[in-house]
Protein backbone atom coordinates (compact mmCIF):
# COMPACT_ATOMS: atom_id res chain seq x y z
CA UNK A 1 0.00 0.00 0.00
CA UNK A 2 1.14 3.50 -0.60
CA UNK A 3 -0.41 6.90 -0.29
CA UNK A 4 -1.33 9.79 -2.54
CA UNK A 5 1.01 12.19 -0.78
CA UNK A 6 -0.02 15.30 -2.72
CA UNK A 7 -3.63 14.81 -1.75
CA UNK A 8 -2.60 14.08 1.81
CA UNK A 9 -0.76 17.43 1.98
CA UNK A 10 -3.79 19.21 0.61
CA UNK A 11 -5.99 17.45 3.17
CA UNK A 12 -3.49 18.46 5.85
CA UNK A 13 -3.84 22.14 4.95
CA UNK A 14 -7.62 21.84 5.04
CA UNK A 15 -7.39 20.12 8.43
CA UNK A 16 -5.17 22.89 9.83
CA UNK A 17 -7.81 25.43 8.88
CA UNK A 18 -10.67 23.31 10.22
CA UNK A 19 -8.77 22.73 13.46
CA UNK A 20 -8.48 26.46 14.13
CA UNK A 21 -11.86 27.61 12.85
CA UNK A 22 -14.63 25.02 12.81
CA UNK A 23 -13.62 22.67 15.64
CA UNK A 24 -13.62 25.35 18.41
CA UNK A 25 -17.23 26.18 17.56
CA UNK A 26 -18.29 22.55 17.84
CA UNK A 27 -16.83 22.16 21.33
CA UNK A 28 -19.28 23.19 24.06
CA UNK A 29 -18.31 26.28 26.04
CA UNK A 30 -17.32 24.60 29.30
CA UNK A 31 -15.09 22.09 27.53
CA UNK A 32 -13.17 24.45 25.27
CA UNK A 33 -9.91 24.11 27.20
CA UNK A 34 -10.28 20.37 27.70
CA UNK A 35 -11.03 19.08 24.22
CA UNK A 36 -8.37 20.31 21.82
CA UNK A 37 -8.14 17.71 19.06
CA UNK A 38 -5.11 17.90 16.78
CA UNK A 39 -6.43 16.89 13.39
CA UNK A 40 -3.06 17.09 11.67
CA UNK A 41 -1.68 14.65 14.25
CA UNK A 42 -4.33 12.13 13.19
CA UNK A 43 -3.34 12.61 9.56
CA UNK A 44 0.31 12.14 10.49
CA UNK A 45 -0.54 8.75 12.00
CA UNK A 46 -2.37 7.81 8.77
CA UNK A 47 0.70 8.80 6.78
CA UNK A 48 2.88 6.80 9.17
CA UNK A 49 0.70 3.74 8.70
CA UNK A 50 0.46 3.86 4.92
CA UNK A 51 3.55 5.69 3.67
CA UNK A 52 6.28 4.86 6.14
CA UNK A 53 8.41 6.66 8.66
CA UNK A 54 10.21 9.27 6.58
CA UNK A 55 7.13 10.89 4.99
CA UNK A 56 5.42 10.74 8.39
CA UNK A 57 8.38 12.47 10.03
CA UNK A 58 8.34 15.28 7.47
CA UNK A 59 4.55 15.53 7.68
CA UNK A 60 4.57 15.83 11.46
CA UNK A 61 7.45 18.28 11.43
CA UNK A 62 5.89 20.51 8.77
CA UNK A 63 2.35 20.65 10.06
CA UNK A 64 3.51 20.84 13.67
CA UNK A 65 5.65 23.87 12.89
CA UNK A 66 2.81 25.43 10.90
CA UNK A 67 0.49 25.00 13.86
CA UNK A 68 3.10 26.48 16.19
CA UNK A 69 3.54 29.45 13.92
CA UNK A 70 -0.19 30.16 13.81
CA UNK A 71 -0.54 30.00 17.60
CA UNK A 72 2.75 31.79 18.28
CA UNK A 73 2.64 33.73 21.45
CA UNK A 74 5.58 32.41 23.44
CA UNK A 75 7.28 29.49 21.70
CA UNK A 76 7.67 28.03 18.23
CA UNK A 77 8.59 24.38 18.10
CA UNK A 78 6.81 22.21 20.69
CA UNK A 79 4.33 20.71 18.24
CA UNK A 80 6.90 20.61 15.45
CA UNK A 81 9.18 18.58 17.68
CA UNK A 82 6.49 16.38 19.17
CA UNK A 83 4.71 15.56 15.93
CA UNK A 84 7.94 14.97 14.01
CA UNK A 85 9.14 12.54 16.67
CA UNK A 86 5.80 10.76 16.94
CA UNK A 87 5.41 10.55 13.17
CA UNK A 88 8.78 8.87 12.95
CA UNK A 89 8.10 6.36 15.71
CA UNK A 90 4.60 5.58 14.47
CA UNK A 91 6.11 4.96 11.02
CA UNK A 92 8.78 2.73 12.54
CA UNK A 93 6.09 0.73 14.32
CA UNK A 94 4.09 0.32 11.12
CA UNK A 95 7.13 -1.18 9.43
CA UNK A 96 7.28 -3.94 12.04
CA UNK A 97 3.57 -4.56 12.22
CA UNK A 98 1.09 -3.28 9.66
CA UNK A 99 -1.81 -1.26 11.00
CA UNK A 100 -5.09 -3.03 11.46
CA UNK A 101 -7.96 -0.98 12.82
CA UNK A 102 -7.35 -2.31 16.33
CA UNK A 103 -3.67 -1.42 16.38
CA UNK A 104 -4.45 1.88 14.68
CA UNK A 105 -6.87 2.84 17.48
CA UNK A 106 -4.26 2.07 20.10
CA UNK A 107 -1.64 4.06 18.22
CA UNK A 108 -3.93 7.11 17.98
CA UNK A 109 -4.77 6.88 21.68
CA UNK A 110 -1.28 6.25 23.06
CA UNK A 111 0.66 8.52 20.71
CA UNK A 112 -1.96 11.26 21.16
CA UNK A 113 -1.33 11.16 24.90
CA UNK A 114 2.42 11.12 24.27
CA UNK A 115 2.21 14.18 22.01
CA UNK A 116 0.33 16.27 24.56
CA UNK A 117 2.66 15.06 27.30
CA UNK A 118 5.74 16.07 25.30
CA UNK A 119 4.23 19.49 24.68
CA UNK A 120 3.39 19.81 28.39
CA UNK A 121 6.97 18.96 29.38
CA UNK A 122 8.37 21.54 26.97
CA UNK A 123 6.13 24.31 28.33
CA UNK A 124 6.93 23.18 31.84
CA UNK A 125 10.65 23.28 31.02
CA UNK A 126 10.33 26.92 29.96
CA UNK A 127 8.26 27.65 33.10
CA UNK A 128 5.28 28.72 31.02
CA UNK A 129 2.91 26.49 32.93
CA UNK A 130 2.92 25.66 36.63
CA UNK A 131 0.44 22.83 36.45
CA UNK A 132 1.06 19.34 37.78
CA UNK A 133 1.27 16.62 35.15
CA UNK A 134 -1.44 14.54 36.84
CA UNK A 135 -3.83 17.47 36.62
CA UNK A 136 -3.01 18.18 32.97
CA UNK A 137 -3.44 14.52 32.12
CA UNK A 138 -6.86 14.33 33.72
CA UNK A 139 -7.98 17.76 32.55
CA UNK A 140 -6.84 17.90 28.94
CA UNK A 141 -4.66 15.02 27.71
CA UNK A 142 -7.02 12.10 28.32
CA UNK A 143 -10.27 13.72 27.04
CA UNK A 144 -8.44 15.07 23.98
CA UNK A 145 -6.98 11.66 23.17
CA UNK A 146 -10.40 10.02 23.38
CA UNK A 147 -11.93 12.64 21.10
CA UNK A 148 -9.03 12.19 18.68
CA UNK A 149 -9.73 8.46 18.61
CA UNK A 150 -13.34 9.15 17.71
CA UNK A 151 -12.40 11.58 14.93
CA UNK A 152 -9.74 9.17 13.63
CA UNK A 153 -12.25 6.35 13.40
CA UNK A 154 -14.63 8.63 11.50
CA UNK A 155 -11.81 9.51 9.10
CA UNK A 156 -10.62 5.92 8.72
CA UNK A 157 -12.86 4.79 5.87
CA UNK A 158 -12.67 7.97 3.74
CA UNK A 159 -8.89 8.14 4.10
CA UNK A 160 -8.49 4.50 3.07
CA UNK A 161 -10.81 4.91 0.14
CA UNK A 162 -9.44 8.13 -1.32
CA UNK A 163 -5.88 8.52 -0.07
CA UNK A 164 -4.52 4.99 -0.01
CA UNK A 165 -3.52 3.38 -3.29
CA UNK A 166 -3.74 -0.40 -3.18
CA UNK A 167 -0.79 -2.08 -4.81
CA UNK A 168 -2.07 -4.93 -6.98
CA UNK A 169 0.60 -7.35 -5.73
CA UNK A 170 -0.39 -7.24 -2.06
CA UNK A 171 -4.16 -7.05 -2.46
CA UNK A 172 -4.69 -7.37 1.26
CA UNK A 173 -6.42 -4.09 1.97
CA UNK A 174 -9.69 -5.08 0.34
CA UNK A 175 -10.19 -7.84 2.86
CA UNK A 176 -10.62 -5.38 5.70
CA UNK B 1 34.63 7.36 26.23
CA UNK B 2 34.24 4.27 24.06
CA UNK B 3 30.66 3.99 25.27
CA UNK B 4 29.94 7.44 23.82
CA UNK B 5 31.50 6.44 20.51
CA UNK B 6 29.39 3.30 20.42
CA UNK B 7 26.35 5.50 21.03
CA UNK B 8 27.42 7.76 18.18
CA UNK B 9 27.53 4.80 15.83
CA UNK B 10 23.83 4.36 16.32
CA UNK B 11 22.84 6.76 13.57
CA UNK B 12 19.19 7.03 14.52
CA UNK B 13 19.91 8.03 18.11
CA UNK B 14 22.53 10.49 16.94
CA UNK B 15 20.10 12.21 14.60
CA UNK B 16 17.48 12.29 17.34
CA UNK B 17 19.90 14.02 19.68
CA UNK B 18 20.88 16.57 17.03
CA UNK B 19 17.18 17.18 16.37
CA UNK B 20 16.50 17.68 20.07
CA UNK B 21 19.32 20.19 20.35
CA UNK B 22 18.13 22.05 17.24
CA UNK B 23 14.61 22.26 18.58
CA UNK B 24 15.66 23.43 22.03
CA UNK B 25 17.71 26.10 20.25
CA UNK B 26 14.72 27.09 18.08
CA UNK B 27 12.42 27.31 21.09
CA UNK B 28 14.96 29.28 23.07
CA UNK B 29 15.42 31.64 20.15
CA UNK B 30 11.70 32.22 19.62
CA UNK B 31 11.06 32.55 23.37
CA UNK B 32 10.36 36.15 24.29
CA UNK B 33 11.08 37.71 20.92
CA UNK B 34 8.91 40.45 19.52
CA UNK B 35 9.88 40.80 15.86
CA UNK B 36 8.75 38.24 13.33
CA UNK B 37 10.69 37.24 10.24
CA UNK B 38 9.00 37.56 6.86
CA UNK B 39 8.36 33.82 6.26
CA UNK B 40 6.49 33.64 9.55
CA UNK B 41 4.46 36.72 8.67
CA UNK B 42 3.71 35.41 5.20
CA UNK B 43 2.57 31.96 6.33
CA UNK B 44 0.49 33.32 9.20
CA UNK B 45 -1.13 35.97 7.02
CA UNK B 46 -1.94 33.49 4.25
CA UNK B 47 -3.50 30.90 6.54
CA UNK B 48 -5.11 33.55 8.73
CA UNK B 49 -6.88 35.14 5.78
CA UNK B 50 -8.27 31.80 4.63
CA UNK B 51 -9.34 31.01 8.20
CA UNK B 52 -11.46 34.16 8.26
CA UNK B 53 -13.58 32.74 5.46
CA UNK B 54 -14.47 29.74 7.62
CA UNK B 55 -14.45 31.01 11.19
CA UNK B 56 -17.07 33.72 10.86
CA UNK B 57 -19.83 31.84 8.97
CA UNK B 58 -19.45 28.85 11.28
CA UNK B 59 -19.57 31.20 14.26
CA UNK B 60 -22.70 32.86 12.92
CA UNK B 61 -24.44 29.51 12.51
CA UNK B 62 -23.35 28.35 15.98
CA UNK B 63 -24.53 31.61 17.53
CA UNK B 64 -27.84 31.30 15.73
CA UNK B 65 -28.49 27.91 17.31
CA UNK B 66 -27.39 29.19 20.72
CA UNK B 67 -29.76 32.14 20.36
CA UNK B 68 -32.62 29.80 19.50
CA UNK B 69 -32.02 28.08 22.82
CA UNK B 70 -32.10 31.42 24.62
CA UNK B 71 -35.34 32.67 23.05
CA UNK B 72 -37.32 32.13 26.24
CA UNK B 73 -35.00 34.43 28.20
CA UNK B 74 -35.51 37.34 25.86
CA UNK B 75 -38.49 38.78 27.69
CA UNK B 76 -36.71 38.86 31.03
CA UNK B 77 -33.59 40.27 29.43
CA UNK B 78 -35.61 43.02 27.74
CA UNK B 79 -37.08 44.01 31.09
CA UNK B 80 -33.57 44.31 32.52
CA UNK B 81 -32.40 46.38 29.58
CA UNK B 82 -35.32 48.78 30.05
CA UNK B 83 -34.22 49.42 33.61
CA UNK B 84 -30.61 49.82 32.59
CA UNK B 85 -31.51 52.34 29.90
CA UNK B 86 -33.53 54.41 32.38
CA UNK B 87 -30.55 54.38 34.72
CA UNK B 88 -28.27 55.25 31.82
CA UNK B 89 -30.27 58.36 30.82
CA UNK B 90 -30.03 59.60 34.38
CA UNK B 91 -26.28 59.01 34.43
CA UNK B 92 -25.85 60.64 31.04
CA UNK B 93 -27.15 63.97 32.37
CA UNK B 94 -24.85 63.77 35.36
CA UNK B 95 -21.94 62.73 33.12
CA UNK B 96 -22.43 65.67 30.74
CA UNK B 97 -22.43 68.13 33.60
CA UNK B 98 -19.32 66.57 35.11
CA UNK B 99 -17.52 66.52 31.78
CA UNK B 100 -18.23 70.18 31.12
CA UNK B 101 -17.02 71.03 34.62
CA UNK B 102 -13.92 68.92 34.10
CA UNK B 103 -13.11 70.70 30.82
CA UNK B 104 -13.48 74.06 32.53
CA UNK B 105 -11.11 73.06 35.29
CA UNK B 106 -8.59 71.66 32.82
CA UNK B 107 -8.65 75.02 30.97
CA UNK B 108 -8.11 76.87 34.22
CA UNK B 109 -5.18 74.67 35.16
CA UNK B 110 -3.64 75.13 31.72
CA UNK B 111 -3.58 71.49 30.62
CA UNK B 112 -1.58 70.94 27.44
CA UNK B 113 -3.34 69.43 24.44
CA UNK B 114 -1.88 65.98 24.96
CA UNK B 115 -2.71 65.87 28.64
CA UNK B 116 -6.32 66.56 27.71
CA UNK B 117 -6.38 63.79 25.12
CA UNK B 118 -4.61 61.22 27.28
CA UNK B 119 -7.78 59.23 27.97
CA UNK B 120 -9.38 59.52 24.53
CA UNK B 121 -8.82 55.98 23.39
CA UNK B 122 -9.59 54.92 19.88
CA UNK B 123 -11.30 51.57 19.37
CA UNK B 124 -10.46 49.62 16.23
CA UNK B 125 -13.12 46.99 15.56
CA UNK B 126 -11.55 43.68 14.60
CA UNK B 127 -12.91 40.31 13.66
CA UNK B 128 -11.61 37.09 15.12
CA UNK B 129 -10.48 34.72 12.37
CA UNK B 130 -9.20 31.77 14.34
CA UNK B 131 -8.17 30.22 17.62
CA UNK B 132 -5.69 27.48 18.38
CA UNK B 133 -5.65 23.93 19.66
CA UNK B 134 -2.53 24.51 21.75
CA UNK B 135 -3.52 24.34 25.43
CA UNK B 136 -0.56 26.46 26.60
CA UNK B 137 -0.77 29.27 24.07
CA UNK B 138 -4.24 30.64 24.59
CA UNK B 139 -4.29 32.94 21.62
CA UNK B 140 -6.80 34.16 19.06
CA UNK B 141 -6.02 35.60 15.63
CA UNK B 142 -7.64 38.86 14.53
CA UNK B 143 -7.90 40.28 11.04
CA UNK B 144 -5.97 43.51 11.68
CA UNK B 145 -2.23 43.82 11.35
CA UNK B 146 0.57 46.33 11.15
CA UNK B 147 -0.97 47.73 7.94
CA UNK B 148 -3.98 48.79 10.05
CA UNK B 149 -1.82 50.41 12.69
CA UNK B 150 -1.76 47.56 15.19
CA UNK B 151 1.27 47.40 17.45
CA UNK B 152 2.22 44.75 19.96
CA UNK B 153 1.10 45.16 23.60
CA UNK B 154 -2.13 46.93 22.66
CA UNK B 155 -5.08 45.92 24.84
CA UNK B 156 -7.99 44.02 23.30
CA UNK B 157 -11.54 43.98 24.62
CA UNK B 158 -14.98 42.81 23.62
CA UNK B 159 -18.12 44.84 24.26
CA UNK B 160 -18.24 43.08 27.64
CA UNK B 161 -14.73 43.52 28.95
CA UNK B 162 -10.99 42.98 28.68
CA UNK B 163 -9.91 39.82 26.84
CA UNK B 164 -6.21 40.15 26.19
CA UNK B 165 -3.20 41.80 24.66
CA UNK B 166 -1.80 41.86 21.13
CA UNK B 167 1.31 39.71 21.25
CA UNK B 168 2.57 39.21 17.69
CA UNK B 169 1.77 41.53 14.80
CA UNK B 170 1.94 40.43 11.17
CA UNK B 171 1.04 42.47 8.11
CA UNK B 172 -2.67 41.66 7.86
CA UNK B 173 -3.36 39.61 10.98
CA UNK B 174 -2.15 39.57 14.56
CA UNK B 175 -2.21 37.17 17.49
CA UNK B 176 -3.86 38.17 20.73
CA UNK B 177 -2.83 36.46 23.97
CA UNK B 178 -5.79 36.09 26.31
CA UNK B 179 -5.53 37.43 29.87
CA UNK B 180 -5.85 33.87 31.15
CA UNK B 181 -2.38 33.34 29.67
CA UNK B 182 -0.79 36.55 30.97
CA UNK B 183 -0.42 35.27 34.52
CA UNK B 184 2.60 37.11 36.00
CA UNK B 185 3.69 34.05 37.96
CA UNK B 186 4.67 32.27 34.74
CA UNK B 187 7.99 33.22 33.22
CA UNK B 188 6.61 35.40 30.43
CA UNK B 189 3.54 36.86 32.11
CA UNK B 190 2.47 40.48 31.93
CA UNK B 191 1.04 42.02 35.07
CA UNK B 192 -2.28 43.79 34.54
CA UNK B 193 -2.95 46.33 37.27
CA UNK B 194 -6.55 46.67 38.33
CA UNK B 195 -8.68 48.69 40.69
CA UNK B 196 -12.21 48.63 42.13
CA UNK B 197 -14.78 50.91 40.56
CA UNK B 198 -16.05 52.03 43.97
CA UNK B 199 -12.52 52.60 45.36
CA UNK B 200 -10.47 54.34 42.64
CA UNK B 201 -7.32 54.38 44.76
CA UNK B 202 -7.22 50.66 45.34
CA UNK B 203 -4.67 48.50 43.58
CA UNK B 204 -4.34 44.86 42.65
CA UNK B 205 -2.74 42.58 40.07
CA UNK B 206 -4.78 40.31 37.82
CA UNK B 207 -3.66 36.70 38.01
CA UNK B 208 -5.03 33.47 36.64
CA UNK B 209 -5.08 30.26 38.60
CA UNK B 210 -4.61 27.49 36.04
CA UNK B 211 -5.47 24.79 38.55
CA UNK B 212 -8.92 26.08 39.45
CA UNK B 213 -9.46 28.04 36.19
CA UNK B 214 -10.36 31.25 37.99
CA UNK B 215 -9.32 34.85 37.47
CA UNK B 216 -7.88 36.42 40.61
CA UNK B 217 -7.02 39.92 41.74
CA UNK B 218 -4.20 39.72 44.25
CA UNK B 219 -2.05 42.05 46.34
CA UNK B 220 -4.98 44.23 47.38
CA UNK B 221 -4.09 46.46 50.31
CA UNK B 222 -5.65 45.76 53.66
CA UNK B 223 -7.58 49.04 53.76
CA UNK B 224 -9.30 48.25 50.46
CA UNK B 225 -11.19 45.17 51.54
CA UNK B 226 -12.98 43.85 48.42
CA UNK B 227 -16.76 43.76 48.56
CA UNK B 228 -18.59 41.06 46.67
CA UNK B 229 -20.24 42.29 43.48
CA UNK B 230 -17.89 45.24 43.07
CA UNK B 231 -16.73 45.90 39.49
CA UNK B 232 -13.03 45.48 38.73
CA UNK B 233 -11.52 47.74 36.05
CA UNK B 234 -7.98 48.21 34.77
CA UNK B 235 -6.23 51.02 36.57
CA UNK B 236 -3.79 52.10 33.86
CA UNK B 237 -0.90 52.03 36.31
CA UNK B 238 2.21 50.63 34.73
CA UNK B 239 1.15 52.29 31.47
CA UNK B 240 0.84 49.09 29.43
CA UNK B 241 -2.91 48.74 29.65
CA UNK B 242 -5.21 51.75 29.26
CA UNK B 243 -7.39 52.51 32.24
CA UNK B 244 -11.08 51.96 32.75
CA UNK B 245 -11.65 48.70 30.93
CA UNK B 246 -13.99 46.35 32.75
CA UNK B 247 -12.34 43.10 33.82
CA UNK B 248 -15.15 41.56 35.84
CA UNK B 249 -16.95 41.54 39.16
CA UNK B 250 -15.78 40.29 42.54
CA UNK B 251 -17.24 36.88 43.34
CA UNK B 252 -15.57 36.23 46.68
CA UNK B 253 -12.48 37.28 48.55
CA UNK B 254 -10.08 35.93 51.11
CA UNK B 255 -6.95 36.99 52.96
CA UNK B 256 -3.88 36.57 50.75
CA UNK B 257 -0.68 34.58 51.12
CA UNK B 258 0.99 36.38 54.02
CA UNK B 259 -2.10 37.71 55.73
CA UNK B 260 -1.22 41.27 54.76
CA UNK B 261 -3.16 41.53 51.52
CA UNK B 262 -6.47 40.40 50.10
CA UNK B 263 -7.07 38.21 47.10
CA UNK B 264 -10.39 38.48 45.25
CA UNK B 265 -11.88 35.89 42.93
CA UNK B 266 -13.17 37.63 39.82
CA UNK B 267 -16.00 36.58 37.58
CA UNK B 268 -14.72 37.73 34.16
CA UNK B 269 -17.03 40.08 32.27
CA UNK B 270 -15.96 38.75 28.88
CA UNK B 271 -15.92 35.11 27.98
CA UNK B 272 -12.75 33.84 26.38
CA UNK B 273 -14.01 31.18 24.03
CA UNK B 274 -16.27 31.48 21.00
CA UNK B 275 -15.19 35.07 20.41
CA UNK B 276 -16.24 36.83 17.20
CA UNK B 277 -15.87 40.59 17.44
CA UNK B 278 -13.25 42.38 19.49
CA UNK B 279 -11.90 45.92 19.75
CA UNK B 280 -8.25 46.86 19.79
CA UNK B 281 -7.67 49.86 22.02
CA UNK B 282 -5.34 52.46 20.56
CA UNK B 283 -3.90 54.83 23.13
CA UNK B 284 -3.30 58.28 21.56
CA UNK B 285 0.19 58.64 20.16
CA UNK B 286 2.07 60.97 22.46
CA UNK B 287 5.75 61.50 22.95
CA UNK B 288 5.38 61.17 26.71
CA UNK B 289 3.49 57.94 26.55
CA UNK B 290 5.92 56.51 24.02
CA UNK B 291 8.87 57.34 26.22
CA UNK B 292 7.31 55.60 29.18
CA UNK B 293 6.58 52.54 27.04
CA UNK B 294 10.11 52.28 25.83
CA UNK B 295 11.47 52.47 29.35
CA UNK B 296 9.10 49.73 30.45
CA UNK B 297 10.17 47.28 27.82
CA UNK B 298 12.97 45.00 28.98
Amino acid sequence: MSMRINWAILLGLVLVILENTVVPWLIPSGWSDRLLPHLTFILTIFVAGYAGRHPAFLFGLGFGLLQDMLAYGYLIGPYGFGMGLIGYFAGLLSEYKSYTIGLFSWVILVFGMMLDSIVYWIYNLFRLTNLQFAHVFYWQVAPTALLQLLIALLMYVPVRRYLVKALPSTGEDSSE
Amino acid sequence: MSAIFRLMRNKRLFILMIGLILFIALMGFTFGRNRLTWPEKFVSDAIGTVQGVFYRPVGAVADFFRDLGRLSDVYKENEQFRQTVAQYTQDQIKFNMLEARNKELEELLGFTEHQKNMDNYRYLPAQVVGTTSNPYEKTITINLGSKNGIKSDMAVRTSDGLVGMVSKVKNFTSTVTLITNLDPSSSKGTPVSATFLSKPDSFGIIEYDEETKTLLMSKIEEKDKPTDGDTVITSGLGSLFPKGIIVGTVKSSQVGDFGLTYTAVIEPAAKFDHLRDVFVIVVPELDDVNDVNEVDEP
